[in-house]
């Protein structure tokens, strides 16, 4: 079926370092190949075509996830979306990731779809990446040149863009350390079961003693090129104990830095409507987690 | 261009020739005559081409056959032990939750595997289950009735 014009030649390298030069070697046309989950899909509707596939299957270290003694958690770039979904090193505000992957499309994808793969795509309305930029995650690139990390908001530019260079991969995403006192949340709203996000909202919080905010990031998915983080929110949010009077006035910040437009999915207008109730849903849900009886 | 792949399909390990970009869908139907996966959407949306790999539904359509050697592959074909039905195919067959069939080989690897997580669904964790499977004969109830079915009668 579908057969190619053009030869593709498939690679599978053990290590980082030869995947990297494997990629460099072939130019711009070689893609790196995790899950399959976006690029088959891409290369079955003839968007793309790849000279030279360079499968990142073999390579071990790409598919740990592993809890670092400063209290970080380093997710390999290969790792499922249902290992990430269901990880036991994900605890307290990384639970906004582990939240995000258990609503990726659908079982199957999930056993396929890597978060690798996901981010390195950026479709603005995955759920990755609002939950990255509420996690505050760094992601870690190797390249020609050796490896870099970067915050996640630096690493959504936009539409389907990213801040990988030609030749550079995703190798991991990295969790700052939490204190168990916090809480992460991600939620969606989507047509039907599996689909992208219409729009989501991911958020990190921690609290004092007395239950007050003293920590608080935000990010929104699906309206706009990329996760929308909205500082003045969080500012606003911060020192309160999350009332509802707070809450409202915090989302008419988030819906004033909100770009969306109409698509298949819904309108611009509708969405703007509804991402104040995904926040006031999510919060709703955290205080449900941290005081789980009364 | 090809190259050789071996595959490991149902137990039988084969060498076959295919392109880098073959998917196992591909190589599964036109090379192996395995026609029980269905090419649906192609985009990994509809469910129609689901097979297990190392036990795990994942979408044959997807998956590119040079990435998966190695690995275990288990169709519709050779989901059957020794000839008997598996109780998730037996549970479909008594619930009468075929209509035109194009889905069904796809919504009984995704249920099987489900099944052996968890023996003893709700509904709708059945339903939340099979939602990467699309039926559009929207004979949804009962394939979710079989499926309960075969878990009353403790089976996958």
């Amino acid at each position: 079926m579908l057969t190619s014009m053009t030869k593709t030649d498939f690679q599978k390298p053990k290590t980082v370092e030869e995947a990297v030069t494997l990629l460099k070697e072939a130019g711009d046309d070689a893609r790196p190949i995790s899950g399959g989950a976006t690029l088959v899909a891409l290369m079955n509707a003839r968007l793309v075509q790849p000279s030279r596939l360079v499968s990142l299957s073999a390579i071990d270290e790409l598919t740990q996830c592993t809890y670092q003694s400063d209290g970080s958690v380093r997710i390999g770039a290969m790792r499922r979306h249902r290992q990430t979904a269901f990880e036991s090193n994900l605890k307290a505000a990384h639970q906004v990731v582990s939240g995000a992957a258990s609503q990726i499309a659908n079982p199957p994808v999930r056993n396929m779809g890597t978060i690798g793969g996901s981010i390195s795509f950026a479709d603005p309305a995955a759920d990755y990446p609002p939950s990255l930029v509420a996690a505050n995650a760094e992601i870690e690139i190797a390249g020609p040149e050796g490896r870099r990390r970067i915050p996640a908001e630096e690493f959504f530019l936009g539409w389907y863009e990213t801040a990988l260079e030609p030749g550079e991969i995703v190798t991991a995403v990295i969790l700052p350390p939490v204190s168990e006192s916090s809480v992460g949340q991600y939620e969606k709203l989507c047509r039907i079961a599996g689909d992208f996000a219409l729009a989501s909202v991911a958020v990190t919080i921690d609290f004092n003693a007395s239950n007050t905010v003293t920590s608080l990031r935000l990010a929104v998915g699906g309206c706009g090129g990329g996760p929308i983080r909205v500082e003045a929110a969080e500012q606003a949010l911060i020192g309160t104990k999350l009332e509802l009077d707070a809450v409202v006035d915090a989302a008419e910040l988030v819906v004033a830095e909100l770009d969306p437009i109409d698509d298949v999915r819904g309108s611009a207008e509708y969405r703007l409507k509804v991402v104040p109730r995904l926040l006031q849903r999510a919060f709703n849900n955290l205080v449900e987690t941290r005081e789980p009886a009364q | 261009m090809s190259q050789p792949v071996t595959l490991t399909v149902n137990g039988k390990t084969s060498d076959v020739s295919c392109g880098a970009t073959t998917t196992l869908l591909t190589v599964l139907r036109d090379t192996l005559a395995l026609t029980g996966s269905k090419r649906g959407c192609n985009q990994g949306v509809c469910g129609a081409c689901t097979v297990l790999v190392d036990g795990a539904p994942m979408r044959s359509c997807l998956t590119l056959a040079a990435n998966i050697e190695g690995q275990n592959i288990t169709t519709i074909e050779g989901l059957p032990e020794g000839g008997d039905l598996k109780p998730i195919q037996q549970a479909i067959i008594d619930s009468d939750a075929v209509q035109c069939g194009f889905c069904t080989s796809g919504m009984i690897l995704t249920a099987h595997e489900f099944l052996q997580r968890n023996s003893n669904p709700s509904i709708d964790e059945i339903r939340t289950a099979l939602s990467g499977n699309i039926c559009r004969c929207s004979g949804y109830r009962k394939i979710v009735d079989a499926v309960a079915l075969a878990a009353s009668r403790g089976g996958a």
